[in-house]
């Protein structure tokens, strides 16, 4: 091969990553931003599938939810250090999906007017489509000041906040406080039912569905809402599933519009559609 | 044997937590949704083939698992044992020592007797997973290699262990922490951004000489090519020393130690429990990546019934301490909640079964979604069903202590 035709290939082959900034580096706080901690060598950043080179299990929820990058720097404070994690997500409600299925039960801190939660060891933040990561490395959860200091400087760098209108589709009565999560594959479906094998609604990371808990009289139930493309879709996703439900599930009723359940436990589930939309009710005390 | 346990310089100070590790990255990777079913009863057959069977003939000893103290699990709760976020050594110490001789219900001079002769070589494998919150904690390995030194154990007959030694540094096992005492990684990586310093002259893993060949785990038709979550097959080389239808043992099981002490720690993985079972049967082979979509929590069973582990494993601890009910295996704060508890038993199934209730029942009382479904708890009937251990949870008797 001639040398132009390799400086041609050289070209046209991704950078390699001590060669160009290819994260959110100018995002993260600089060294000495936060008073006494010092960045410790340069910024790291991980692309597409380099993440399971960073997470310690769980990799594939990010994945599930729209995962594009994360940049990541270690700051230093004598013997102390501390981590930020910034999550670039592929769109708001990738980054908020993310976050939700972290954060757990929110407590911010006070005077803190952003998305998070903070604990001693960590603390998480949400805005417009990145989600952050601040730790403290210690174990000691001492820290919780500078945790809070690293957030606030990145909140300032980050994009204006935009809404996530999907979660608007759940109705507010009843709704438990801190229970809505978004689902965009069956990762995120698992904690609640096992419908079927893999992707049981065909959410493939482009629909993204909406769930939380409510609390009735008779228990506490799961209402989660899918709204696909168009209605030929949520059918499409309404045969599969019928067509694939886990051995666990014993269907009662079962039309072209509805499925009626019973579930391992001995508790009831209904599957609606309704034009572009499945909703499903999991955890009914009495069959529906 | 520790020199041909090669190290790999770290890329950079970010790599706290490291490459992948998929031995815990897949299993969260599925947390249950792709789960093999038992082989055995009434359930349905095996999608996959694997030598279970073998492992099954051959004549097991006096200390086979359960151990023995089938269903028997001992759980010390002690709120001193965390002061201000740190473990104290001298309560964790008692912890350990009133939980082992709970279980045996003798001193615990006479419970080394039970499972150890001074002679023996006994590897302890702990969770580095997850520090500084939720991995095993090094104070309460401490007091184990203190019990056994206490009763005639040389130092150098005792081993720390994990499958991926750049983890143990990272979670306190160190030559300074323990003197005298080997940690051994069973295989290295190459923790660098593309690196290839994993792979010898000859296209093999540098790793491949610590595994011995002769021991293996078979999952018929599995390898590890293109494995879903793994970028490139030489990701998945480098992190799993081979590629075949094969999981070598470690050839520290199977050539040097000659008992096992599993020590991990209390977390979940999706909706089932990343403890005991789990701390061996995807630590103790390479190439298990493969495994987790086709078999999963299956290989939590089948790879303990292998005699190497089956007939050494004597005592298994649960570091509760601290405990993680969502978000594990790796740490996550939110989810860690201080448990200042220890669990004891020779039955790792029966350990994992009262793990698994527990967890069950912190998620609900945190407003965790929270399923069920008896998949992720259907690999411990399944060695209920083997006569490995107890399940049922009527059929385990728990022990409670407090100080």
């Amino acid at each position: 091969m001639r040398l132009p035709a390799l400086l041609a290939l050289a070209l046209a082959l991704p950078a390699p990553a001590a060669a160009a900034p290819r994260g959110d580096e100018h995002l993260l706080p600089a060294g000495g931003a936060v008073a006494g901690w010092q960045a410790q060598g340069a910024a790291r950043v991980y692309s597409g599938s380099e993440l399971y080179e960073l997470i310690d299990g769980g990799a594939e929820i990010y994945f599930e939810h729209g995962f594009e990058r994360v940049t990541v720097r270690q700051y230093g404070n004598r013997a102390d250090e501390i981590r930020v994690e910034l999550y670039a997500m592929r769109n708001p409600a990738a980054a908020l999906g993310i976050y939700l299925a972290r954060c757990g039960a929110e407590t911010p801190a006070a005077g803190f007017d952003e998305r998070h939660t903070a604990g001693r060891h960590e603390l998480l933040l949400v805005r417009n489509r990145f989600y952050a990561v601040v730790s403290d490395l210690t174990g000691r959860g001492q820290r919780a000041d500078a945790l809070l200091a690293f957030a606030r400087i990145l909140a300032d760098r980050l994009p204006a906040r935009e809404p996530v209108p999907v979660l608007d589709l759940l109705p507010r009565e009843g709704r438990v406080p801190g229970s809505e999560r978004l689902i965009r594959g069956p990762l995120a479906l698992q904690p609640f039912v096992l419908l079927g094998e893999d992707d049981a609604l065909q959410l493939a990371g482009r629909v993204t569905a909406v769930a939380a808990g409510y609390q009735a009289a008779s228990g506490r139930t799961t209402l989660i809402l899918v709204p696909y493309a168009d209605a030929a879709a949520a059918r499409r996703a309404f045969e599969h599933l019928l067509a694939n439900l886990d051995s666990e599930i014993r269907p009662l009723t079962r039309s072209a519009e509805r499925l009626v359940f019973r579930d391992y436990s001995g508790k009831y589930g209904e599957v609606r559609l309704s034009d572009a939309r499945l909703e499903l009710t999991l955890g009914l005390t009495k069959q529906p | 044997m520790t020199a041909r346990y090669r190290s790999m310089p770290t890329s950079s100070a970010v790599d706290r937590r490291e490459f992948v590790r998929a031995a815990t990255g897949g299993a969260a990777l599925v947390g249950g949704l792709v789960l093999g079913r038992p082989a055995v009863g009434d359930e349905k057959p095996a999608a996959t083939e694997t030598n279970i069977g073998d492992f099954m003939k051959v004549p097991r000893t006096r200390l086979s698992l359960p151990g023995l103290f089938p269903g028997r699990v001992v759980k010390v709760t002690d709120s001193r044992v965390l002061r201000d976020e740190r473990v104290d050594a001298k309560v964790a110490t008692e912890m350990v020592e009133k939980g082992i001789r709970t279980l045996t219900g003798r001193s615990t001079t006479d419970s080394f007797g039970l499972f150890f002769t001074r002679s023996d070589v006994v590897g302890i494998k702990v969770n580095p997973v997850g520090p500084p919150l939720i991995h095993t904690k090094p104070e309460v390995v401490e007091a184990l290699v203190k019990w056994l030194v206490d009763n005639g154990v040389s130092r150098k007959n005792i081993v720390i262990w994990d499958r991926f030694e750049a983890m143990l540094e990272q979670a306190g096992y160190t030559a300074e922490r323990f003197p005298g005492i080997e940690i051994v990684g069973l295989q290295t990586m190459d923790e660098s951004e593309n690196g290839t310093s994993w792979r010898a002259a000859d296209g093999s893993h540098v790793s491949a000489a610590n595994f011995d060949q002769d021991v293996f785990y078979l999952a018929k038709g599995v390898v590890g090519k293109n494995v879903r979550g793994y970028p490139s097959d030489a990701f998945y080389h480098n992190q799993h020393v081979f590629t075949g239808e094969k999981s070598f043992f470690g050839r520290l099981l199977t050539q040097r130690l000659t008992k096992l002490v599993n020590v991990a720690a209390f977390k979940n993985t999706g909706n089932g429990v990343s403890m005991a079972t789990k701390n061996l049967g995807y630590g103790a082979i390479c190439n298990s990546g493969r495994l987790h979509q086709p078999l999963f929590f299956k290989v939590c069973t089948e790879v303990l019934a292998a005699p190497v582990v089956r007939d050494r494993l004597v005592l298994n601890l649960v570091d509760g301490i601290r405990a993680q009910y969502e978000g594990g295996p790796d740490k996550d704060e939110k989810f860690v909640y201080p448990n200042a508890s220890l669990y004891f038993a020779t039955d790792p199934f029966a350990l994992d079964m009262t793990g698994h209730r527990e967890l069950v029942a912190k998620r609900k009382a945190m407003g965790v979604p929270t399923n069920e479904h008896p998949r992720f708890t259907e690999f411990l009937y399944y060695a209920e069903k083997l006569g490995l251990g107890v399940a049922s949870p009527e059929k385990i008797a728990l022990v409670e202590v407090r100080a």
